[in-house]
């Protein structure tokens, strides 16, 4: 069965930043990105949401990057 | 054909979670590696085509010299096979530029000061994970068309981009699923193997104390990454 396709507008400066995103993943453009992104909302909206940076964290996986010879 | 799909860090409950069913199989399990005093790549991955616990003798070559390490073939499993083809295996054949530019650039997001250029290196970093992982991907692919009597392909994408990105969910979605695309693409029997999991430290990823393994054909319990060896020559054998 062929899927069929709507339009929604989002704004053009978080078009831009998906497009800067997309560089760095398999995704082909902007708008197979956002239908992955808005499937998994959608679907595991009881997911754990994306980490942020902490350098508690950074700490100990440098550490444990040393001990695996990752690092020096 | 035998074919193992060897995948670096594939973590067990990503694959259930993930409902990757190609890569699950009929059968599927976690690996036993605890006789290693750590779930390090080099060692694993040795130990697995050598069948024998490989650890002190890689660990001698030091921290650096490990990630040299080269068996030849006559020393491994893969010297049962008439027509072996082997793609980037750790301790085999492994794309040393590639994988040492990957530490390199690790260490270069640790030592940065800021913010911005850790930003810069880890999309550096990713770019080169991913340019490498579509490559492998293709050779792969290529090689299940051919006449090999075995194949192995290693996979470095879900360690690689799970150390800085193991906190991404969608990210590393992403990739299992494209992992689990690559392993529908099989139409023989195969062997889905990791060295060791991923465990998760807010947005880093470390290695988890135990791999994962899958089947079609049979239960394998909870295996020692060792015992694959034998498995796979025993598979031959029913051949």
């Amino acid at each position: 069965m062929s899927v069929e396709y709507g339009e929604i507008k989002i704004p053009i400066d978080l078009i831009k930043k998906i497009e800067e995103r997309v560089k760095e993943t398999e995704f082909e453009s902007v708008d197979e990105y956002a239908t992955f992104v808005l499937e998994e909302v959608v679907k595991d909206d009881d997911e754990e949401i994306e980490e942020v940076f902490s350098e508690e964290d950074e700490d100990k996986v440098k550490e444990r990057l040393r001990a695996l010879g990752y690092l020096d | 054909m035998i074919v193992v799909l060897a995948i670096d860090a594939l973590e067990h409950t990503l694959v259930e979670g993930f409902n990757c069913k190609n890569l699950m199989q009929e059968f599927h399990g976690k690996t036993d590696i605890s006789e290693f005093s750590e779930p390090r790549t080099m060692v694993l991955w040795s130990s697995f085509m050598t069948g024998k616990n490989m650890e002190e003798e890689v660990m001698a070559l030091g921290d650096e010299g490990m990630w040299h390490t080269k068996f030849d073939i006559k020393n491994t499993f893969f010297d049962q096979f008439k027509d072996p083809k082997i793609i980037d295996l750790p301790g085999f054949n492994y794309i040393r530029e590639q994988h040492d530019k990957e530490r390199i650039l690790l260490k270069q997001f640790f030592d940065a000061q800021s913010e911005d250029e850790k930003k810069s290196i880890r999309t550096e970093y990713n770019n080169h994970a991913f340019e490498h992982h579509r490559k492998i991907k293709q050779e792969f692919i290529d090689a299940l068309n051919e006449d090999y009597d075995f194949l192995l392909g290693y996979f470095s994408i879900a360690d690689v981009i799970g150390h800085l990105n193991f906190g991404n969910r969608a990210m590393m979605k992403m990739i299992y699923k494209d992992m689990d695309e690559i392993a529908e693409t099989i139409k023989n029997n195969y062997i889905v193997l990791s060295d060791h999991g991923m465990d998760k430290i807010g947005m880093f990823g470390d290695h988890s104390n135990y791999g994962f393994w899958s089947s079609s054909v049979k239960d394998f319990g909870n295996p020692k990454i060792t015992d694959f060896a034998e498995i796979i020559k025993e598979n031959q054998q029913v051949k």
